[in-house]
C-alpha cells in the first residue's frame, strides 16, 4: 500500500505521485491530508483503490476509467464528472454537479447531493443515501439515478432514458417528468444495488417512486407549440 | 469567481476571529488577486460607535484626521481617533446621528468616505492580496465574535479601495454584506433607490445588496426576512453572506449558480465559497455541505 501525505505539494505534484505509485505496482493508495483541495484523482485509467483520507474539491475523480474511489468526508463541485468506469464513493455529501455526464460505473454519496446531480448523463449508476438538490438528472439520456431520500426542485427534467428512483418526496417534478409504478425488475434491481452498496439505507425498492421521461419533448412538432411554450 | 467567508463563534467575547477569516482568504486568493477585505465584530466600547474614514491618499494623514475629529466634535462628542495606513478611526457617542456624522465627514473632503460605523464593526479592505492586507493592518491580532470577508475578482466595475468588499449599508449600523456573483438587475434597483434619494457609493453591483438589507432591516423585517425576500427582489447569481451586530446569515440565489459550503459545530459556523478555505482555517473533524439552492440561514448569539 503507498501513502502520500499532501501537506504543502501542489495538485500537479499529489496527481504525479499517485501516477508514479501505479506504474509502480500498487493497487492500494492512501492520501492523506487532501484539504479540499481541487483536481485530485482524475483521469486514472486502472483498476486500482485510491482512498483520500478527508474531503476533496472540484472535479475529483473526473475522466476516470476504472479505479474505486474512496472519500472519507465530502466532495466539491463536479465529482466523478464524466467517468467512464469504475465506483466513486463519498462517505459525506458531494457539491453541484456530481456525477455529471458520466458514462459508466457508480457514485455512491452517502450524505446529501447538492444542486444538478448526475446531469446529461449517458449511463452508470448514481446512488444517493441521503437528500439531492434542485434539477437533479436533468438531461439524463442513460444510466439509473437513485436518490434515497428526498428530491429537489425541478426533479429529472427534460430526461432522455435516464431512470430515476427517489424514497422520499420529491419537491417538484421538472418539465416532462412522469411517476411510474417501480416494476418487479426494478424493485428486485434495487434492492440489490442497496444492498450491495447502501445497506444501512434500508429502504424497500417496492417503496421507490419510479421518475421517467414523458417524452413529449423528444420530438419538435410546430402543431405542439403550446407544450414547446410551457417546457421553455 | 470572488472568494466568501464567514465565521461565526457561539461563545465569547473574544474569538481569534482575524486570524481565522485571513487563513480562509488566504486559501481562496487565486480565486480574487484584485482585493481582499474583511468585516469584523469585536467588542462595543461603552457602547459608543466605530467610525471608520477612508482618507484617501493625498497628503498628511495625521492631520486630516484631525480635521475630521474637529468637526465631528461639534457635532455630538467624538472622542478619541487614530490612523493606520489609509485610514482613521474615531469613536463617536451612540446618540449620533448616523447620516448626519457621514455627511458632515464627507463633505470635509471628496477624497474621505465613511466605510463603516457600527458599535462592533470594523471594515478594512483594499486592493491587493489578503496577504498584504495582513501587512498593512494586522487583521490578524483582532479578536471578536464573528466576521465575513471577500477576495475579489473585479468583472463589472473598476478595481480600487471603494470598489472593494465587504460593503457597509451606509445608515444602517452594524450590517455588512459580501457577494460572489452578479445582480442582473442592479440599474434597475439602484434607478429606484437613487429616486428615492438613496446614494451610491461606486458602480459595483453588489453595492444594491447592502442598500437592500439595510432597506429591509430599516422597514423592522429580521435578517431572515429580508434574506428570503432578496431571492424576490434581486435577479441573477448570487451566493451572498450578510453580517449584523449579533448575526451571521447567508443566501443563496434560484439557480444555485454560485458555490457555498457551510459546516456548524458546538462551538464555531464556517461559511465559504469552497471547503478548502475552511479545512485551511480550523482544525477538527466536522462536515461540510454545500449550500442548496434557495437556502437562506442565519445564526444569532
Amino acid at each position: 500500500m503507498a501513502e502520500i501525505v499532501c501537506g504543502a505539494r501542489t495538485t500537479r505534484e499529489i496527481n504525479a505521485e499517485i501516477r508514479r505509485a501505479i506504474a509502480a505496482g500498487e493497487r492500494e493508495i492512501v492520501v492523506k491530508d487532501p484539504g479540499a483541495r481541487h483536481n485530485l484523482g482524475v483521469a486514472v485509467l486502472e483498476p486500482v483503490r485510491i482512498r483520500f483520507a478527508g474531503s476533496v474539491g472540484y472535479y475529483c475523480a473526473g475522466l476516470i476509467d476504472g479505479p474505486r474511489v474512496e472519500i472519507d468526508q465530502s466532495a466539491g463541485w463536479g465529482l466523478a464528472e464524466s467517468m467512464m468506469n469504475g465506483e466513486v464513493v463519498v462517505r459525506g455529501s458531494a457539491g453541484n454537479g456530481a456525477a455529471a455526464a458520466i458514462r459508466g460505473g457508480t457514485v455512491v454519496i452517502h450524505g446529501d447531493a447538492a444542486a444538478r446531480l448526475g446531469v446529461s448523463m449517458k449511463g452508470g449508476t448514481v446512488l444517493v443515501a441521503g437528500s439531492c438538490g434542485y434539477m437533479a438528472g436533468f438531461m439524463g439520456q442513460k444510466g439509473r439515478l437513485v436518490v434515497c431520500g428526498d428530491a429537489g426542485d425541478a426533479f429529472a427534467d427534460s430526461l432522455y432514458e435516464t431512470v430515476c428512483f427517489v424514497g422520499g418526496a420529491i419537491q417538484g417534478l421538472g418539465t416532462d417528468a412522469v411517476v411510474e409504478e417501480p416494476s418487479n425488475e426494478d424493485a428486485d434491481w434495487l434492492d440489490s444495488i442497496l444492498a450491495k452498496y447502501l445497506p444501512a439505507a434500508a429502504r424497500r425498492g417496492r417503496d421507490f417512486k419510479k421518475v421517467v421521461a414523458g417524452r413529449k419533448l423528444w420530438n419538435f412538432d410546430k402543431r405542439e407549440w403550446k407544450v414547446w411554450q410551457e417546457a421553455l | 469567481m470572488c472568494g466568501i467567508v464567514g465565521f461565526f463563534a457561539k461563545d465569547g467575547e473574544q474569538a481569534e476571529v482575524g486570524t481565522t477569516i485571513l487563513a480562509m482568504l488566504r486559501a481562496l486568493g487565486c480565486r480574487g488577486p484584485d482585493s481582499a477585505g474583511v468585516a469584523l465584530f469585536g467588542t462595543p466600547d461603552d457602547g459608543r460607535f466605530v467610525v471608520r474614514v477612508k482618507l484617501g491618499d493625498r497628503g498628511d494623514l495625521e492631520s486630516r484626521a484631525r480635521q475630521i475629529a474637529g468637526r465631528l466634535e461639534t457635532i455630538h462628542g467624538c472622542s478619541q481617533f487614530s490612523t493606520a495606513a489609509s485610514y482613521a478611526r474615531f469613536l463617536a457617542s451612540s446618540e449620533t446621528d448616523l447620516n448626519l456624522v457621514t455627511s458632515a465627514i464627507e463633505s470635509l473632503d471628496k477624497d474621505f468616505e465613511v466605510v463603516s460605523i457600527g458599535h462592533r464593526l470594523e471594515i478594512v479592505k483594499q486592493t491587493g492580496s489578503p496577504d498584504n492586507l495582513e501587512k498593512t493592518y494586522g487583521v490578524s491580532h483582532f479578536t471578536g465574535t464573528h466576521g465575513i470577508g471577500h477576495t475579489r475578482l473585479s468583472t463589472e466595475s473598476r478595481v480600487d479601495l471603494s470598489h472593494s468588499q465587504p460593503f457597509w449599508s451606509h445608515g444602517f449600523p452594524d450590517l455588512a454584506i459580501v457577494h460572489n456573483g452578479h445582480i442582473t438587475n442592479y440599474h434597475q434597483l439602484r434607478r429606484r433607490y437613487e429616486q428615492r434619494g438613496v446614494r451610491f457609493y461606486t458602480e459595483n453591483d453588489s453595492e444594491v445588496v447592502a442598500v437592500y438589507l439595510s432597506e429591509q432591516l430599516k422597514k423592522g423585517s429580521s435578517l431572515q426576512e429580508a434574506l428570503e425576500r432578496m431571492l424576490r427582489d434581486l435577479d441573477g447569481s448570487y451566493s451572498c453572506l450578510a453580517a449584523t451586530e449579533r448575526q451571521l446569515g447567508f443566501v443563496k440565489d434560484d439557480f444555485a449558480l454560485k458555490p457555498l459550503v457551510m459546516t456548524e459545530t458546538d462551538e464555531f459556523v464556517a461559511v465559504a465559497t469552497e471547503e478548502i478555505a475552511i479545512r485551511a482555517a480550523l482544525p477538527g473533524s466536522y462536515s461540510v455541505r454545500e449550500a442548496q439552492v434557495r437556502e437562506v440561514r442565519v445564526w444569532q448569539r
